[in-house]
């Protein structure tokens, strides 16, 4: 035991010692839930600004756990996601009676997430995988009273159970094929074998339904609409980042010797997943529903991205995740502000928004600019490293197929913006007043969303730390 | 044939004849009672690949214990045959064209796969599932992953305290 193990596990370390406090904390005297949240948000922002100092690369634990400058920025930006849904959802927590908790199970969450960014063998990487999927399950279930969020949280747990136990079919099949477990033996011992690519399309199974990618997204929309706004924002931005980041890594090094087999799956997939999202994002009124379908639709692009399979499309990737999370939780802390107060969450609720609510109406509108990639805002910059990134390849059938896909979201993406700007409510939703720390939350989002489009010096940076295959 | 043949053949005859009833039971009880000889069966696997202490483990935790509890939640939920939702034949129709596919890609896939048809088991070879060894594995080389699994026990009990603390 040294500083340097300790170093290594820095970000990890942090979060079970956050966990730990809030569960002393917990146990201890009662408090308000204002104190609760002034200390986890303090302790959160803590964990952001020390995640970026003092990042060491290195292997522990006989490769179970590995580390490097990429991800370290992964994480940062996971756990940013996580300090800025917490902010957002001051207004919704402040009535609940169970706060700590409520952070006990996000946190732990991501810790499994990390552990998966870090994983360097199959079943720490699976193990990493339950621990960020079971916890959130009982998170979705926290509006104790409704029972759309009961259900949200049985389909959460029962479509993660049965998509969990494909990918340990495939692990074991891998297993059994290869004989190791461990990620840098494992491309050695791959070919051709036919088994061995059924082990894989279970693995991508299981993976596809944690990110929902198309064949595998009926639970998401469910889920999305019933579990509470702060659960669905940290489901749709941090839980699919992580998964997101980890895919890159595992089809870009564990599996590079199938690349032939999955480049054609992941070309199809996407097609599939950008096309169903956009279709269905078309005709939904609820507002989370709405960013369901619009977030698998992203996701498809992003899948677009992967298929690249250069240094590019690993960057890409980070990038794009990076802008999603600005732009998707400005959305989502607009809705949430919106819904815990008025408890509209219906998108034609929303018409003659701009005449009661002018900044959060921009907010949203900026919000919805950047997850439609129009120019100015970073949201473009992002899809347009994807498309590019998968335009490596050389398939310029598949990228045109995609690149008309965005104009179909400019449909429904521009369908709110004009709802909230020209048409007339005789009862719009009335003025919602911000509170402190989802307003601070939500100009950041904004910032974000105006800024990293333009900052090159971000791109440049997460370009040198990729490693394409 | 050998007896570890005989016993090989027959312990995976049970578990898959087991596991079918599993499925195929209309009581749930019923179904139970199957599961509990699957895990059995698997036992028996365990025994044969000279893991005495897994298949003791699995039995008691199984077996025993996690069935308790499955037997505890069924008789609460007073489930049975009548109050099986109606299974519409579509989904039936749907559910066998996609299993029987999945099966034959793995007929296929295993007729395939010539190294893994020449691999054989070692059977009374491997001592990993001997107490004193898996010990010594589980706090070294899987130490991190051991650890980690207390944090999501941890969080599951919390979601459980707090779901239950419902009124």
């Amino acid at each position: 035991m040294s500083i340097d193990f300790l170093m290594l596990l820095k970000q990890e370390m942090m979060l079970i010692v956050i966990i730990f406090i809030l569960m002393f904390l917990k146990l201890g005297k009662d408090r308000s839930n204002e104190s609760y949240m002034t200390i986890v948000n303090a302790l959160l922002l803590a964990n952001v600004v020390i995640g970026f100092f003092g990042n060491e690369e290195g292997v522990l634990f006989a490769e179970m756990f590995r580390t490097n400058k990429l991800m370290v920025l992964e994480k940062n930006i996971l756990n940013l996601g996580m300090l800025i849904i917490s902010m957002q959802s001051f207004v919704w927590l402040k009535t609940h009676k169970h706060v700590p908790e409520f952070y006990i199970l996000l946190l732990s969450t991501m810790l499994g997430m990390f552990f998966m960014i870090s994983a360097g063998n199959l079943l720490m990487f699976y193990l990493g995988l339950e621990l960020s999927t079971i916890p959130l399950a009982a998170a979705a279930n926290f509006d104790l009273a409704k029972r759309r969020s009961s259900e949200a949280a049985m389909k959460l747990i029962f479509s993660s159970a049965f998509s969990s136990s494909l990918l340990l079919f495939g692990i074991s099949l891998i297993y059994g094929t290869t004989g190791t477990l461990i990620f840098s033996q494992i491309p050695l011992h791959l070919g051709n074998n036919p088994l061995q690519i059924f082990a894989f399309i279970l693995l991508l199974a299981g993976l596809a339904f944690k990110i929902s990618v198309a064949p595998f997204h009926l639970w998401t929309a469910d889920v999305y609409e019933g579990a509470p706004v702060a659960v669905t924002s940290f489901l749709s931005v941090v839980s699919k980042g992580a998964v997101l980041f980890v895919f890159v890594s595992v089809l870009y090094t564990v599996f590079k010797p199938l690349a032939g087999a999955w480049y054609n799956m992941l070309f199809i997939l996407s097609l599939l997943t950008i096309i169903i999202g956009n279709l269905f994002a078309i005709r939904q009124d609820n507002f989370k529903r709405f960013l369901a379908f619009s977030s698998i639709a992203q996701v498809g692009f992003i899948l677009v991205g992967i298929s690249g399979s250069s240094t590019f499309g690993s960057a890409s990737v980070v990038y794009f995740v990076l802008i999603y999370v600005f732009s998707n939780l400005a959305a989502f802390g607009v809705i949430s502000l919106v819904s815990s107060i008025t408890g509209n969450e219906s998108i034609s609720n929303y018409r003659g928004f701009y005449k009661t609510n002018p900044v959060l109406s921009w907010i949203l509108t900026l919000a919805l600019f950047s997850l439609a990639g129009v120019p100015p805002t970073a949201g473009f910059f992002g899809k347009f490293f994807l498309l590019f990134a998968g335009a490596g390849k050389g398939n310029y059938w598949f990228i045109t197929i995609a690149a008309l896909n965005m104009i179909i979201s400019f449909y429904y993406y521009l369908r709110i913006v004009k709802a909230i700007f020209m048409d007339e409510n005789d009862h719009p939703i009335p003025r919602v007043l911000i509170p402190l720390m989802p307003r601070l939350a939500l100009y950041t989002c904004i910032a974000g969303v105006l800024a990293v489009g333009f900052i090159s010096y971000i791109y440049d940076y997460i370009h040198s730390l990729s490693r394409g295959m | 044939m050998s007896t570890t043949e005989i016993l090989f053949w027959f312990l995976s005859a049970l578990a898959l004849v087991s596991a079918t009833m599993v499925l195929i039971s209309k009581n749930p009880v019923h179904s139970i009672l199957w599961l509990i000889i699957v895990f059995f069966a698997i036992s028996g696997h365990y025994i044969l690949l000279n893991a005495q202490f897994l298949a003791i483990v699995n039995l008691i935790v199984y077996a025993g214990a996690i069935m308790v509890l499955f037997l505890f939640v069924v008789m609460l939920m007073n489930l049975n045959s009548d109050s099986e939702p109606q299974k519409n034949n579509r989904f039936k129709i749907a559910g066998a064209i996609s299993g029987g596919c999945l099966m034959l890609i793995m007929i296929d896939v295993i007729r395939d796969a010539g190294e893994v048809q020449n691999a054989k088991a070692l059977v009374k070879e491997g001592n990993i599932g001997l107490i004193k060894n898996l010990g010594m594995v589980l706090f070294k080389d899987y130490v991190i992953p051991f650890e980690i699994s207390s944090v999501l026990f941890l969080a599951a009990m919390v979601g459980a305290v707090v779901i239950g603390k419902r009124n």
